[in-house]
């Protein structure tokens, strides 16, 4: 061809793309149907979590509820610090606690442990308070008695407005329902809770350790107040009070955006694995087209045009459809935001809100691009192969994938770039760049899988039968499709298996039922005098009722080793909630049962004046503590140090006492304490919680199966999410398969077609078929199950941190749907090249 | 000679959109053992139709075919395959190899198929005796146009058929190819006395047959 100035030959190439699309779009259906499918799930995880960000990020102030909140935790604030900081700012006090709230004047009378937030008149110095019906607010914070329940809480006691129920002994009435609030960033906002006036406090009886009491300052500044100015000033009059924690709008909701960033990690995981798999579907379905346009491609060369040419118009033809494609998926994405905000309203108070982001839009077609040229440069270089000569003496091979060094290299490249994508500002780095060397081992291993097939079958020599015998050579033929059959299926099964053991162990971590040794009910704050009158009541109620009661005290942690426990953190750390807020601990003169030693010794009793401390050991591990270390607590007030003597492997899951911190009893027994109690009644009917109730008022009483419902309800929607994910991939995976198919359509076609002419009957034909797919997908399913046993067993103890279980009868089962279904699919597909009619293929050559 | 082949009233139509050609009008012919037919006629005519026929590879709208006596018409498409493989052998113009096996799995293939004792020895043998010794392990794409017709005429040999069935045997040949595959083809019918029934462009060829019929607009004339 005529060498073309640049313009012209770029005009020209698109309009020859432009044409064989628009001629060719049905052929190559699948590859839009699987871009577009996994093209969507990237953006909607994108969509989503960007948006959820944003909110997170814009409103920080309103989910903090100030410019700064001075946290005091269990502790009434230091007046006159706060009123220093409120000569030059405008404050807002809140406080919240939990206890009992019943109902009253019914024939069985319902109680539930509850969250109660008390606000000032200032409340809220950012965002509003939305609530029905109109005044209800306003009248909640003037009259004494009045609180405004969640929807929740309206449903689970089913509560209506104007009713009376009663908050420890005291009667409420009920003015209306508050919809949403705008600091949720330190409130738990899903659940059951009550909005009441800050008169309230001095209602009811409440002690810090039992009602998990939490006093914060919500500050605002003035408008023409330099903010770091104001900062400072602030965390220099508290510079000296220890049990001050002094939180920014930029921590604000630290932990939901912990959550947000570990599952929308999971899930964009997930989906670049159903991309990357849907690649290898894209360079099948592309192989096939290829091959199908095998004769215009040699006669296009035999015309004169250049091979790089031919590729440029492919390569057009992809970034065409990628481009539209890219634009489907993320507009129908931006159409699920409007749902998601539905249900985040309701369920955490969150409102997420739709938006076009150019950056998300660009982010999502670099990721196709990248995946796309990545999978296509093989494939699309197999035009290299064809030769005009072929025209000549009408032999028409079929193209394989071509790689040169130069192409590995550009491969390799692409791909780091696509993994710094994925990797860059991920939740968690190390989870990111694990995922992607388990994916890349797991595709090396498939490939030696194949080869290693391959090789043993060469090796042996079968004379049983000529269908056996046609099967092996079809796997091991040279330049066979067998090693990408295996990859891409391989793969496939794989990321199937895995994402289905993660839902069958979800779902059985929400279907488990509560251990038959888990006490019913949790006791929090039974005073000290009140021991015995608290074990005669149980008993009298029901005289076979085990209970466990342990002392509890409260012991913030100040320093570890003299220096501040934040530096040996940081907030995103899952081990952060030992010193995040107060702390609870006990003392026990024996080691607890379920409470192994891991190193260190139990008590030294030759030093009873001293404080000795029995600490997590996975609490340990993440702060980095030795054995020796010091721990300086805040008991009642008083600074005590404490040495770290030995490390306990504590699983709070078991429901039964658990403390991330032991004292030893000598020293300990001398402290003011409460106690806690856990009660495994013989028969539960016989307990009378409104009784309970009535003898001790300020008694917090956790019933564990209303605990363990709500996470439940949690695990339920985390679970559907899963699911969702599983399916699409399951969806592309099966495309992936039928495209692998597809790749040897004509070869197997023409192949039995010969056979046919040979004398082949219909029967062995197939019988070829599922011999060679029974070798390939036995081999293939045995190493999937041991990845995905393994990369299940990761994920949901390390991502989701639940436990793992093993389930051969969900393994065999699955095993053998995928192996059924893959083998409908291979013969859906093949069945027409299964039989071919012989005349009309002979007539067409 | 005993007959091997009998057509009666044979029709072939196909339906291409909302036409319906004919492409076979009320065929007769009765062929005998050892015959050696040749079949000519304009392209388009209906000779290759007339070959896929008698080698059971499609079936008649109408009419009956008799092999060896044998009303294949009424048989299954696996009893048919079953009499192919061992009966009849096809030679194709385009020689329709198995483009990923290597000349000698051509060959063994079949003998394979028919569980013929030491199949690769005796693929090695014929092959050898067409002068292709040295070509037994490259793939159909490595050989010349008359090595890969040579294969294919091993191929529909190798089980020693009663009846070959050429399709332009030497359509994508040179005349030297040409003639060798002529003098193979012709040989082996001789040597082991089997009938041929050849399609073919070529005047000289299809003189060496022992009889000529003249296909024109689907009727034997």
């Amino acid at each position: 061809m005529e060498k073309l100035n640049k313009f012209y030959q770029y005009k020209f190439i698109l309009i020859y793309a432009l044409r064989d699309l628009k001629r060719n779009y049905k052929k190559i259906s699948s590859i839009i149907i699987t871009l577009f499918i996994s093209l969507f799930i990237l953006s909607a995880i994108f969509t989503i979590e960007d948006s959820l960000k944003k909110e997170l990020k814009e409103n920080a102030k309103e989910l903090l509820g100030g410019d700064l909140e001075i946290d005091y935790n269990r502790n009434q604030g230091n007046i006159d610090l706060l009123n220093k900081v409120e000569e030059f700012t405008i404050m807002s006090e809140m406080v919240e606690f939990s206890t009992m709230l019943s109902t009253t004047n019914r024939k069985k009378n319902k109680s539930l442990f509850t969250r109660i937030k008390t606000v000032d008149q200032k409340y809220p110095l950012y965002g509003e308070v939305t609530y029905e019906p109109a005044g209800a607010y306003e009248r909640m914070q003037n009259e004494p008695y009045t609180i405004l329940i969640n929807e929740s809480l309206s449903k689970t006691l089913n509560i209506k407005t104007n009713e009376i129920v009663k908050i420890q002994d005291q009667e409420f009435l009920v003015i209306g329902k508050v919809r949403s609030v705008p600091d949720v960033s330190g409130f738990v906002t899903f659940g059951d809770w009550v909005l009441t006036g800050k008169q309230t406090l001095d209602i009811l009886k409440l002690n810090g350790i039992g009602n998990f009491l939490n006093y914060e300052y919500k500050v605002k500044f003035n408008n023409n107040d330099d903010p770091e100015i104001i900062i400072k000033k602030i965390e220099s009059i508290f510079k000296d009070d220890q049990k001050v924690k002094i939180r920014y709008p930029e921590n604000a909701a630290s932990g939901l955006k912990r959550v947000i960033g570990n599952f929308s990690q999971f899930l964009s995981l997930v989906s670049i694995s159903a991309m990357l798999i849907a690649g290898i579907g894209i360079a099948n379905t592309l192989l096939s087209f290829i091959n199908q346009n095998n004769l215009s491609i040699a006669v296009r060369k035999a015309l004169g045009f250049y091979s790089g040419n031919i590729k440029k118009l492919y390569y057009l033809q992809l970034v065409i459809l990628l481009f539209i494609i890219t634009i489907l998926a993320y507009l129908s994405s931006l159409l699920i935001v409007p749902l998601v905000d539905k249900y985040l309203s309701s369920s955490f108070g969150l409102k997420i809100n739709l938006f076009f982001s150019f950056f998300n839009f660009f982010k999502i077609f670099l990721i196709g691009l990248l995946v796309l040229t990545i999978f296509s440069i093989p494939t699309i270089n197999s035009i290299d192969q064809v030769k005009a000569s072929s025209l000549f003496r009408n032999i028409f091979q079929n193209l394989q994938f071509y790689y040169s060094k130069k192409l590995i290299f550009m491969s390799i490249f692409m791909l780091s770039i696509l993994i710094l994508i994925f990797t860059y500002r991920s939740e968690n780095l190390t989870y990111s760049l694990g995922y992607f060397g388990a994916f890349f081992i797991c595709l090396i291993i498939f490939f030696l899988l194949s080869k290693l097939i391959i090789f043993s079958l060469k090796k042996f020599r079968f004379n049983s039968s000529t269908t056996l015998k046609v099967s092996i050579k079809n796997i091991t033929q040279s330049k066979s499709i067998t090693p990408i059959t295996i990859m891409s299926l391989g793969l496939g099964v794989t990321l199937l298996l895995t994402l289905a053991l993660v839902g069958t162990n979800f779902k059985r971590e929400i279907a488990k039922s509560i251990p038959d040794i888990a006490p019913d009910y949790f006791f929090v704050g039974i005073q000290n005098g009140e021991r015995g009158k608290f074990e005669q009541i149980i008993l009298s109620m029901d005289s076979d009722a085990n209970f466990e009661i342990v002392p509890m005290v409260s012991s913030g942690i100040l320093r570890i080793n003299g220096i501040n426990p934040n530096t040996y953190i940081t907030p995103e750390n899952d081990s952060y909630w030992v010193i995040g807020s107060e702390r609870r601990s006990s003392w026990t003169k024996e080691v607890p049962e379920d409470n192994l030693i891991i190193d260190g010794k139990w008590w030294d009793l030759s030093k009873p004046n001293q404080l000795q401390i029995s600490l997590d050991a996975k609490v340990a591990k993440d702060f980095n503590i030795k054995l020796g270390d010091i721990f300086t607590l805040n008991i009642y007030g008083r600074e005590v140090d404490g040495e770290i003597v030995n490390f306990r492997k504590v699983d709070y899951r078991d429901l039964n006492i658990n403390f991330a911190m032991l004292f030893n009893p000598d020293f300990a027994k001398n402290i003011p304490h409460e106690y806690l109690a856990t009660t495994k009644f013989y028969n539960l009917n016989k307990f009378d919680e409104t009784k309970m109730l009535e003898i001790f008022p300020s008694l917090s009483m956790i019933k564990i199966a209303d605990y363990l419902n709500k996470v439940t309800n949690v695990l339920n929607k985390v679970f559907i999410a899963v699911i969702v994910i599983s399916t699409v991939t399951i969806v592309i995976g099966l495309i992936v398969i039928s495209s692998a198919i597809m790749v040897q359509g004509k070869v197997r076609e023409y192949q039995n077609l010969v056979f046919k002419i040979l004398g082949f009957s219909r029967k062995e034909i197939i019988f070829s078929s599922l011999i060679e797919f029974m070798i390939i997908f036995i081999s293939v399913i045995m190493i999937a199950i041991f990845f995905a046993v393994i990369g299940s067993k990761f994920i949901i103890e390390n991502i989701f941190e639940l436990s793992w279980k093993s389930n051969l009868e969900v393994l065999i089962y699955l095993g053998l749907s995928i192996g059924f279904v893959t083998l409908v699919l291979i013969l859906l597909t093949n069945i027409k090249y299964l039989n071919p009619k012989v005349y009309p293929l002979i007539r067409n050559q | 000679m005993s007959t091997l082949l009998k057509l009666k009233k044979i029709n072939l139509k196909y339906q291409t959109g909302k036409d319906n050609i004919s492409v076979l009008k009320d065929i007769n012919l009765t062929t005998k053992k050892k015959e050696t037919i040749s079949i000519v006629g304009e392209s388009g005519s209906g000779k290759t139709s007339l070959i896929m026929l008698i080698g059971g590879l499609e079936r008649p709208t109408s009419g009956k075919i008799y092999f060896l006596d044998k009303e294949i018409t009424k048989l299954s498409e696996d009893e048919v395959s079953k009499i192919r493989k061992k009966n009849i052998g096809i030679i194709f113009q385009s020689f329709y190899l198995i483009p990923n096996y290597t000349a000698l799995e051509n060959v063994t293939l079949i003998l394979e198929l028919n569980k013929f004792k030491n199949p690769e020895k005796e693929a090695k043998s014929l092959l050898d005796r067409f002068g292709l010794k040295h070509r037994l392990n490259n793939l159909p794409s490595q050989l010349s146009g008359g090595e890969q017709q040579r294969v294919a005429i091993a191929r529909a040999i190798a089980m020693k058929p009663e009846l070959i069935l050429a399709d332009e045997p030497t359509g994508n040949l040179d005349t030297e190819n040409s003639d060798m595959i002529s003098k193979i083809l012709f040989r082996y019918v001789k040597e082991e006395s089997s009938s041929l029934i050849m399609v073919t462009h070529d005047p000289k060829l299809a003189n060496r047959a022992s009889r000529k019929i003249k296909i024109k607009d689907g009727k034997i004339k």
